[in-house]
């Protein structure tokens, strides 16, 4: 675990950005980032074997550069010319060193999306076997880290259950990345909108601000923002787990009332389509108001008649740090949170939950990955005693 | 750019100042009298004068831009002694027909920062009575050291934590047993307290809950906080001596005293400013100018009490809790952790800035409502569909 090289040093802050800028040119791609990240040793106290990581970490450098041209006969559905796979592939390499792409590209990425996101259903059907990520919030490394430990995507297929954007100092990269890979492999990888993928939320908590100190304007944030309204905002796993951002809703009983929402919209206040992006499970029983303001909190009465009306399994969400990562709220919901050491500062671990073909489920925790010294915003003192 | 705007907002405020003839002595009426204005209900007075107050003093023409009183903002003013020590406080009450067929009667009970006084919520709570339109009670006082309550003896009087909290609980029960109570004692069932403290009050707000009395804990809704966060209070205490070296302690006059507070943005928003630092001074008798009547200096050995642990015992309240920052969303680690785990609402003003309460006083009035609204068990019921589609 290497938390201090996290932690924000408050000097230089423009010279460490240039620095770490140029370091990333040098060293982070995939195949040599892994050396590094092998040595940092995937904390994995569920026990998977560790074959299976070693494996797949010897996967990532075998395949990074070759899996592509293999596979994109598969995965090709909807929108891929070749022309346009070349083009992807390109970004997704540019990304993966952590440098983002011009704003044009960005344009023409969100449009490619818009055309496979818009197509998606409010509860998007995903095979089994899915490995299942939550929160990432900006921590670019971290989501490579997770891809290490999780498998390379496509060869594994995951589902990440949203806020992909906001507090970390990565969002433009972490979001483009993630956007990249739903066009170049629609079928291989899912993701849902969190409460984060908001324009209201991502003016405050940095997504915007980001954007505006990377490319000069907001027209980047504008055009993910857009591209957010079209995320599905549910994924039905194998018919028998339910996955989504938040929680349950009052105004939701059934996986069908979530089929006749209207999505494409900016997350609304209050309603259904709040509540599934903003809700908590909850030691109390029943319905409860929630602290944050905004969705509810549902008791373990509550997810069991949901599980029970819809034959479900199993409720994923994600949305609440949990410092394992993962965690139990009722006998059938898990959360499941994928920022280590969230905010650069929180000192939790993250998970990402594996389903087999056969809906076994194991978790995969890890720690922070190894990179160099990240930029610090400069945080303001204010003159508190007033 | 941002240099540019501020000298000639500078230059603006000082034409302004050399346009507004009087020097107003009258807005310490109070000071240094026995008797503070009466108890005298002034409901009706007070909507009369609403129509001139000097609400929007700003845009007033030179010759009329005498500061607003008070009583432009609240009812009553009146005095609370215990142990010696006289506060000075300040009350709004509902109005006992419009609460009539209300389930629930908002009660706002506030607590300013340090340096700052009971006023400086003053126009929050004008917007609140008036949101309300009657039906909701307001209480602000002035902290020990603070505005109008001066504690005579430095050398026995302290001012840690604990008695800032003390005497809030102090304040808190007078103001219900003596004022909420004899107005409506039927009501009284009815009443659901939001407790709101800026600055080092968020913190007294924090920590006065858990030792309320349970027939009033069991009445409060919520606690609520503006912009304090723990790591960067305790950062900003660091700070604070270069703060004071800066800070004048006399003016000439009661305007360049507010002047200076504007374009230091303590408040930003000049009308609130022209209610709420007024008592921050006294007239200076020698040189006919105004001094500060806290000295902040004076509390220096205290401050290492005020803030430790807040962050941690607010996510922890066994209650609603809010917290509203201005300008970014700086949270330490127990509150970033709160925050993603679900335990309270953040809201951000980005464009507030301290004093939020006197720079969005209009936001924060509506933040505050719904968030009384939200988490008042009176009123809510939750709405659910289940069971209708069997």
């Amino acid at each position: 675990m290497d938390v201090d090289s996290d932690i924000p040093m408050h000097d230089a802050i423009e010279s460490q950005q240039q620095q770490s800028s140029s370091s990333y040119n040098k060293e982070s791609n995939p195949p040599e980032n892994n050396k590094h990240v092998s040595s940092s040793s995937p904390i994995t106290n569920s026990s998977p074997s560790s074959d299976i990581i070693s494996n797949s970490i010897k996967d990532t450098v075998n395949t990074s550069t070759t899996h592509d041209n293999t596979q994109s006969n598969n995965n090709n559905t909807t929108s891929s010319s070749s022309s346009n796979i070349n083009q992807l592939e390109e970004w997704i390499e540019h990304l993966s060193k952590c440098q983002i792409l011009s704003e044009d590209d960005v344009s023409r990425l969100c449009k490619m999306a818009v055309d496979v996101l818009q197509y998606e259903q409010n509860v998007q059907p995903v095979n089994v076997p899915v490995t299942i990520c939550g929160d990432v919030h900006g921590q670019f490394h971290d989501l490579m880290e997770l891809f290490q430990i999780g498998g390379p995507c496509p060869d594994t297929n995951y589902l990440f259950m949203g806020d992909y954007v906001d507090r970390g100092y990565y969002s433009v990269e972490t979001v483009s990345f993630l956007v990249c890979m739903k066009v170049r492999y629609p079928n291989r990888i899912t993701i849902l909108r969190g409460n984060h993928e908001s324009r209201q939320i991502t003016q405050v908590y940095g997504f915007y601000d980001e954007c505006l100190r990377k490319y000069g304007s907001a027209n980047v944030w504008k055009m993910f923002t857009d591209l957010f309204d079209y995320f599905p905002i549910t994924a039905l796993v194998d018919n028998k787990i339910f996955c989504l951002h938040g929680g349950l809703s009052p105004m939701i009983e059934t996986i069908d009332q979530v089929r006749e929402l209207n999505r494409v919209q900016e997350v609304p206040h209050e309603g259904p389509m709040c509540d599934l992006l903003w809700s908590d499970p909850d030691d109390r029983g029943g319905w409860g108001i929630s602290p944050r303001g905004a969705g509810f909190t549902f008791g373990q009465d509550i997810s069991e008649q949901f599980n029970h009306t819809n034959d479900l399994n199993l409720i994923a969400r994600a949305h609440q740090l949990v410092i394992e990562g993962y965690a139990w709220s009722h006998q059938s919901v898990v959360t499941i949170f994928s920022a280590p050491n969230y905010c650069y500062r929180c000192g939790n671990q993250a998970a990402i939950m594996e389903v087999d073909e056969n809906l076994n489920r194991q978790f995969l925790q890890y720690d922070p990955a190894v990179r160099p010294g990240e930029p610090t915003v400069s945080r303001k003192t204010p003159d508190y005693f007033l | 750019m941002d240099l540019q705007k501020s000298v000639l907002l500078n230059n603006l405020k000082k034409a302004q100042e050399l346009l507004g003839t009087d020097e107003n002595d009258e807005y310490h009426e109070g000071e240094n009298e026995e008797d503070f204005v009466g108890d005298l209900p002034s409901f009706t007075n007070n909507a009369k004068k609403q129509p001139k107050s000097s609400f929007n003093s700003g845009k007033n023409l030179p010759s009329e831009t005498a500061l607003p009183q008070w009583n432009d903002f609240l009812q009553h003013r009146n005095v609370f002694t215990i142990n010696n020590h006289r506060f000075n406080y300040f009350y709004s009450l509902f109005d006992t027909n419009a609460i009539e067929n209300c389930k629930s009667i908002p009660v706002f009970i506030f607590h300013h920062g340090a340096g700052s006084s009971a006023l400086t919520f003053a126009m929050l709570i004008k917007i609140l009575q008036e949101k309300y339109a009657g039906a909701c009670a307001c209480f602000t006082f002035d902290a020990r050291g603070h505005g109008g309550t001066q504690f005579i003896d430095d050398s026995v009087d302290t001012y840690s934590l604990n008695d800032f909290v003390d005497d809030f609980n102090a304040n808190i029960e007078n103001f219900i047993d003596n004022h909420l109570k004899p107005c409506s004692p039927a009501s009284l069932e009815k009443i659901s307290i939001t407790l709101v403290g800026h600055s080092l009050g968020g913190s007294i707000c924090t920590n006065v809950f858990p030792i309320l009395k349970d027939n009033i804990k069991n009445k409060v809704v919520g606690v609520c906080m503006l912009d304090i966060v723990e790591e960067a209070a305790i950062l900003a205490l660091d700070r604070m001596e270069l703060f004071l070296q800066t800070t004048p302690f006399n003016f000439n006059n009661m305007k360049d005293a507010i002047s200076w507070h504007v374009n230091r943005g303590m408040p930003n928003d000049k009308p609130s400013a022209e209610i709420s630092i007024p008592p921050l001074f006294k007239q200076d008798i020698i040189s006919g100018g105004v001094s500060r009547v806290t000295d902040l200096s004076f509390f220096t050995s205290y401050w290492s009490t005020w803030f430790k642990g807040l962050s941690s015992k607010f996510v922890d309240l066994k209650t609603s809790k809010l917290l509203i920052l201005a300008g970014n969303d700086n949270l330490d680690k127990d509150l970033i952790v709160g925050q993603m785990q679900g335990k309270y609402q953040l809201v951000i003003f980005q464009e507030s800035g301290h004093f939020i309460q006197e720079d969005n006083s209009l936001k924060t009035a509506i933040t505050l409502m719904d968030f009384m609204h939200r988490n008042d068990n009176k009123n809510v019921v939750i709405k659910t569909n289940w069971g209708a589609h069997k």
